[in-house]
């Protein structure tokens, strides 16, 4: 039987075909390297990922509720306006005395945030002398040890950066929703613009520049303390929160083991 | 070696380089330096430029008030939180900045039923009425009335 290609045919397309895809990969390792030396960007020097580790801490009884650091949050990182997508934002909790005769410690729970908490809250409509006791709660991503947001993304776009920061890559995202699923204190949303996962990034174009995050910047009553675990500065202000107060962190019980810490917190919270 | 093994390893070997190159072509140029993602979106995040300013903007020119609030109560709060983002108006004091209005102060003065014990609140239908709150206090000194 006559062949209609040749062996020595089929070995040479092929030989070219490898050489060919050789010689595209040296290319592009080329563009690589002239690029890095080209281009510059506008990301700080001489920042390195591996040299920090970044804490948040939240003195509950500090909280005002005065919703100035949501606000400075969307300003800051141009969030979306709508009332669902926020990357901090404040809880309020108003915790009902009980029944009399019921045998219960609390009454009835409500929790309210109307538009975050962006604009402040309004006076509540419960009676004052119905409350047992009320307080704010600000949340933000708890910088999960073992985040399961991360673990769930089916591509690498979302990763614990060596420096604690659990970040998005928007140019690598696929707007798939499942670390929004996965997120187990809500703290991510499907930006409606940009279609892909966004979230708390620690301000990470302002902690690289040594600036505070944005909602710590603007916080009124010192609420938010913000510090870096492997460069404590003098009279550092984590280390002194963590001895002074009794921490915890939101949900413990699910293994993620939050960099969020929390003093002053009731339990109703989660 | 016989032949046809001979063909066998060369079409493997062949299979596994065009696997490693396509592999390399596929996946970005900096995967996999830091872990499983792409290490240069660390440096994309941090390209935005910083909106608001910071307080040590601010110390630069007006250092005498920064310590007049730094006597009274309201120390803890920062310029930007009262006047909003002051980053332009640092570079270029032409551009002005705005200012609170009473309903800026109620933010965080008004009672709303969840506030902590600490903080001084006022119902607003009791309280002094008539003027604005900067009338009757200071807002750089709130300890001192005018
Ligand atoms: C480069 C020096 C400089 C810096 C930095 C600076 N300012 Fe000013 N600021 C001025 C000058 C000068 C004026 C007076 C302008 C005028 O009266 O026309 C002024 C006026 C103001 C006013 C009053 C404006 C008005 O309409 O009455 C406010 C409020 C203010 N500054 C806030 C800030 C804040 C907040 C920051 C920090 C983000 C800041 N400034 C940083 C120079 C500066
Ligand atoms: C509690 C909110 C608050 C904070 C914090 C605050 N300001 Fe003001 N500031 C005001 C208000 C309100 C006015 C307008 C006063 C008036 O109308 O009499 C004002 C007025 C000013 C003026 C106009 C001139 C003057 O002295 O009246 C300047 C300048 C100024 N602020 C700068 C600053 C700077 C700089 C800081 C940070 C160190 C700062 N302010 C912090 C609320 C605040
Ligand atoms: C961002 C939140 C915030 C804003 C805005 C704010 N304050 Fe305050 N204010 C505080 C805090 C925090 C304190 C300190 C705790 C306290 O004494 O209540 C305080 C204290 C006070 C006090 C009590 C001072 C004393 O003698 O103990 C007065 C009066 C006051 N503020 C008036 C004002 C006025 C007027 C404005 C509007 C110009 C204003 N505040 C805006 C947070 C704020
Ligand atoms: C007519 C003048 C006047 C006006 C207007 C006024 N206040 Fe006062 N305010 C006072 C005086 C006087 C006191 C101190 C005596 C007292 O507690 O009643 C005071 C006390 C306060 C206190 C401390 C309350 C406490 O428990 O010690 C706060 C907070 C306060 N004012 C906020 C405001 C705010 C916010 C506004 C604007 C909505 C405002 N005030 C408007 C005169 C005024």
């Amino acid at each position: 039987m006559k062949h209609s290609v040749s062996r020595r045919q089929m070995l040479a397309t092929l030989g070219g075909l490898l050489a060919g895809l050789a010689s595209l990969a040296a290319a592009r390792t080329a563009r690589g390297a002239v690029k890095k030396v080209l281009v510059t960007t506008k990301a700080p020097r001489g920042y390195d990922p591996h040299q920090h580790k970044w804490l948040m801490c939240f003195d509950v009884d500090k909280c005002i509720g005065c919703g100035l650091c949501v606000d400075a949050c969307k300003t800051e990182n141009h969030v979306p306006a709508g009332p669902m997508y926020f990357r901090t934002w404040i809880e309020r909790y108003i915790i009902k005395k009980p029944e009399p005769g019921s045998g219960k410690t609390r009454g009835e729970v409500l929790v309210d945030s109307p538009n975050g908490g962006r604009d402040g809250f309004p006076p509540t409509t419960v009676p004052r002398e119905e409350i047992l006791k009320a307080f704010f709660v600000p949340k933000l991503c708890n910088l999960c040890e073992a985040s399961p947001c991360t673990q769930v993304c089916p591509v690498g776009a979302t990763f614990d950066a060596p420096d604690g920061a659990v970040l998005v890559d928007p140019n690598y995202c696929i707007g798939c929703g499942f670390c929004i699923q996965a997120c187990p204190y809500g703290c991510r949303f499907l930006n409606p613009e940009t279609r892909v996962a966004e979230k708390c990034t620690l301000c990470y174009h302002r902690i690289t520049r040594g600036l505070k995050p944005a909602c710590v910047e603007i916080c009124p009553t010192e609420a938010r303390i913000f510090g870096d675990l492997k460069h404590p500065v003098e009279n550092d202000p984590i280390q002194a929160f963590i001895q002074k107060h009794r921490v915890h962190t939101l949900k413990p019980h699910l293994g993620t083991e939050p960099r969020v810490l929390y003093a002053n917190l009731d339990k109703e919270v989660r | 070696m016989p032949p046809q093994i001979f063909r066998l390893v060369l079409l493997t070997l062949a299979i596994i380089v065009s696997y490693i190159i396509a592999r390399y072509l596929l996946t970005p140029a900096s995967f996999g330096q830091y872990g499983f993602y792409r290490a240069e979106a660390l440096a994309e995040a941090a390209t935005p430029e910083p909106v608001f300013a910071g307080r040590k903007a601010c110390l630069e020119c007006h250092e005498d008030i920064q310590e007049k609030l730094l006597k009274g109560e309201h120390k803890t709060i920062g310029c930007e939180s009262c006047h909003g983002v002051g980053r332009e108006h640092a570079q270029n004091p032409d551009v002005k900045l705005g200012k609170i209005g009473d309903s800026g102060c109620l933010r965080c003065h008004e009672d709303n039923g969840a506030r902590p014990a600490w903080i001084k609140v006022i119902v607003v239908k009791d309280h002094y009425r008539g003027d604005k709150c900067a009338g009757c206090h200071v807002p750089h000194q709130p300890n001192e009335v005018p």
